[in-house]
């Protein structure tokens, strides 16, 4: 029973074991049928934000600041935006935003429906999903972290 | 008292809104039939054409990814404007330390 530096108690600590890997199996999902599948990169990547935010209601911020990286997350989420950025770039030999892999692209060119096919479109899923989920995080631990409210 | 005006104006603002979406007699969004067709032509068009130019049968990540990347890419940077934002406020400033509250 140690409800040092703000963790919720047993109860909350277990669920939170157990539904925490479902939460960021299922995000994970969102962001790799991005394309075929309603949602995306930016939903999914919410999703899995969701489970680092349960992380941190449910151990408390002592637990968070743990295993909490912040120039980890800066660099992922610099790679995101520019993983983002690049695969628009790809196709600016005819315009910005131009979807050159799809159709004669070399790799992503399955059938319509299958997972590896619509050209950038995963790239570009995956990117935003890692930057969302970097940013949201950092976001709600910067929040945690420099609340000056405490007594 | 001020509850009860709570609660009248709650009823007020459901009323209001079950006679705007009442199909018969409230607001119309936009024509139907085959004049939709005629002025909102871009929905068509992604519908038709989004799957063969696109690739995605999710035509609404065929749409915010390719033919509104743009768009994708100011929401990014507003993502990311939030964050410094949310971080560089909440800081501990230099003068907080002084401060006996």
């Amino acid at each position: 029973m140690s409800t040092t530096d703000g963790d919720m108690g047993v109860i909350v600590r277990t669920g939170a074991r157990a539904t925490i890997p479902l939460i960021g199996i299922f995000g994970a999902y969102i962001v790799a049928h991005g394309h075929l599948t309603p949602g995306g990169g930016f939903q999914g990547g919410a999703t899995i934000a969701g489970a680092g935010i349960l992380f941190l209601l449910a151990f408390g911020l002592g637990e968070m600041k743990r295993h909490f990286n912040k120039n980890l997350y800066s660099v992922l989420e610099g790679i995101g935006g520019l993983a983002f950025l690049g695969a628009a770039m790809l196709g600016i030999g005819t315009a910005f935003f131009y979807n050159v892999l799809w159709h004669n692209g070399p790799f992503f060119n399955g059938k319509p429906g299958t997972l590896l096919s619509a050209g950038y479109l995963p790239i570009m899923n995956l990117a935003v999903g890692l930057k969302v989920f970097t940013g949201l995080v950092s976001a709600m631990v910067g929040l945690a972290l420099y609340r000056r409210w405490r007594k | 008292m001020k509850r009860t005006l709570a609660y009248l104006s709650l009823l007020f603002i459901l009323g209001v809104l079950l006679y705007v979406a009442n199909p018969n007699y409230g607001l119309k969004f936009g024509p139907g039939g085959e004049e939709w067709k005629a002025l909102r032509y871009t929905d068509d068009y992604y519908i038709t054409h989004g799957l063969e130019e696109v690739g995605g049968t999710n035509i609404v990540t065929d749409i915010v990814f390719d033919y509104r990347g743009y768009d994708t890419i100011g929401e990014a940077t507003v993502l990311f404007t939030a964050i410094a934002g949310a971080v560089a406020l909440f800081r501990p400033w230099r003068r907080d330390g002084d401060e006996h509250h």
